[in-house]
């Protein structure tokens, strides 16, 4: 059944998981453009380097989440589009149909993950790294791994969600955002509010979402 | 008849005036005594407020730990505790400063009023007194940072030569890392200087260099290059070069300019690290190895600042400065990429839950 579902899903998202695993394995390619050894080089070269280094490395969270958007939604695109009348039609309970289709999606997700950690043991065989200067290949995939795998359960939730559900989250944001409306109208303490309450406690561990925070280099001391 | 007629004009015309010349008189007299008695009124109110401002200014003791303060009046109870004891806190935070020397010294307010006969009264005229300005506004006093600084530059002057020149004014008292030593960091990256950027990539020597931590007879030419020299110089100081005498010989590419320009100690730091990344080298040996390190440290007095420091620590001077550009770069300490289990944790547990929260409920039910 979970071969049939992953083939299903395959066709339905191949071209996004392709170009996302592209992308996926020139991103920690794209810092080391300048190639060869640092070994020796300029000190304001490797000053340039480490930054670049840096900057590029935020992309990679956001990498993480296109994943996540793209294969959470794409997971239900194709019963969304055929009204759930293959689902229906197959002799598994709802919640394992659920199951196979959250695990074939996270198999797709494998393809991004194996190219980032490709592209990146790729970039650190190119180059010579300065003393004191490290490489981190490994945590940075695996880290990837868990912000893409976090991404796609969300979307994938949102993907499937009832209308309450929907409803409830909407009015959750909404209620958050006149809270801090109401807040700054009635000039509660300055500093009091709750959207940066919440964003503070969802992007800060052990908030789900501290795993797209935090440091994303590929190099670094 | 015409006499008497005549005579009748005469008063008349002398009486008139003289009656218009009472009433002016009069007049005058009442004008005269309102204007006095307002005068006594504004006296009165003036006198009330130069003792009201007298009062205000007048000297106040705050005391919290170690830390006494002598304090205008209007600073008010409870913001006068507050910096008291905020700065009480600052001091315990760092440890650097030995409590005896705190509490051998009072920091005095400029502005308050009254200030011998409190110390003498309250039985502090022995301690060495902190002269202190900014005091008097609540604003200004902010949570006590400025009192505690105010101590801390006392005990850097306490010091021995070698320290005073190397420890920041504050000597590291308000510092936190998110501020603090993201700039220290962000210096060290923008590699201003050739023993920054050296630094940077992972030679400790330029880092002792850049960090200043070493006697040198000569700093400028050790620590910088000439065309450095030259290029802060042009950046810091606008039309620079145009002074004329050494800055133009400098300015028009001499190093032999540029190094005695800066030999005389006003132009440019004899440490290309600043005050704040000096700070960061402070505070990392707080942070691993304790305010008891620190203190030793500081009340050492042989040899160079980088080898006391090492000293204290107990590891060689190499390790101590590695150690301190890793903590530095990595934001206290953090693993650059983590992706531990600490880390994964929270994404696997909320990845679960939101796929059991899906399979319980869905559009098709």
């Amino acid at each position: 059944m979970y071969r049939q579902v992953l083939k299903a899903q395959w066709l339905a998202a191949r071209l996004p998981v392709v170009l996302l695993a592209l992308l996926g394995f020139a991103l920690p390619l794209l810092i080391v453009t300048y190639g060869g050894s640092l070994e020796n080089a300029p000190s304001d070269r490797v000053a340039q380097w480490l930054y670049a280094a840096e900057k590029i490395g935020t992309l990679i969270p956001g990498l993480a989440l296109l994943v996540g958007l793209l294969l959470g939604i794409g997971a239900w695109a194709p019963d969304h589009a055929g009204k759930h009348v293959y689902a229906l039609s197959l002799p598994v309970p709802r919640s394992m149909y659920v199951l196979l289709r959250f695990a074939a999606g996270g198999t797709l997700l494998a393809a991004p993950v194996v190219a980032l950690g490709l592209g990146s043991l790729l970039a650190v065989e190119a180059i010579k790294l300065p003393v004191g200067v490290h490489a981190y290949p490994l945590q940075l995939t695996i880290r990837f791994a868990l912000a893409a795998l976090v991404c796609y359960a969300i979307f994938f939730s949102i993907s499937i969600a009832t209308k309450r559900a929907a409803l409830v989250v909407l009015a959750l944001i909404c209620g958050a955002f006149l809270a801090d409306l109401v807040l700054a109208v009635l000039s509660v303490s300055g500093s009091a509010s709750v959207t940066t309450t919440a964003f503070y406690l969802l992007t800060n561990w052990p908030g789900p979402l501290s795993i797209l925070m935090g440091r994303w280099a590929l190099f670094d001391v | 008849m015409s006499r008497t007629l005549a005579l009748a004009l005469v008063l008349g015309a002398v009486a008139g005036p003289a009656a218009a010349q009472v009433a002016t008189d009069r007049e005058a007299v009442r004008l005269l005594s309102r204007a006095e008695s307002l005068q006594a009124r504004l006296e009165r109110r003036d006198s009330l407020g130069r003792k009201q401002r007298y009062q205000e200014r007048l000297a106040r003791r705050f005391d919290a730990g170690d830390v006494t303060a002598i304090l205008a009046n209007s600073v008010g109870d409870a913001t006068g505790h507050r910096v008291v004891a905020g700065a009480s806190a600052f001091l315990s935070e760092l440890g650097a400063i030995p409590p005896s020397f705190i509490s051998s010294c009072v920091v005095v307010a400029y502005s308050a009023t009254g200030k011998d006969s409190v110390l003498r009264a309250e039985g502090l005229i022995r301690r060495a007194r902190i002269m202190a300005d900014a005091l008097s506004s609540p604003d200004t006093l902010a949570d006590g940072a400025i009192v505690a600084v105010v101590i801390g530059r006392a005990y850097r002057e306490s010091l021995d030569a070698d320290w005073k020149a190397w420890l920041p004014e504050d000597v590291a008292l308000v510092w936190t890392m998110k501020r603090d030593g993201a700039a220290a960091a962000q210096e060290l990256m923008a590699g201003e200087t050739d023993a920054g950027a050296r630094c940077l990539a992972g030679d400790v020597a330029r880092c002792r260099l850049w960090l200043g931590v070493d006697r040198d007879p000569t700093p400028y030419a050790t620590r910088y290059r000439p065309a450095e020299i030259r290029r802060l110089l042009m950046k810091q100081f606008y039309g620079w070069g145009r002074v004329g005498g050494l800055p133009a010989e400098c300015a028009a590419g001499s190093d032999r300019a540029c190094l005695q320009v800066v030999d005389r100690g006003e132009w440019l730091s004899p440490v290309p690290a600043s005050p704040r990344a000096r700070a960061a080298l402070v505070r990392e040996v707080r942070a691993l190895h304790g305010a008891a390190t620190l203190r030793r440290a500081l009340t050492d007095s042989s040899g160079s600042v980088g080898a006391r420091l090492a000293r204290a620590v107990g590891i060689s001077e190499d390790s101590l400065i590695y150690e301190w550009r890793s903590w530095v770069l990595t934001g206290g300490g953090n693993a650059r990429v983590a992706a531990g289990a600490r880390d994964a944790m929270p994404a696997l547990i909320f990845a679960g839950l939101l796929l059991l929260a899906a399979a319980r409920s869905g559009r098709w039910r």
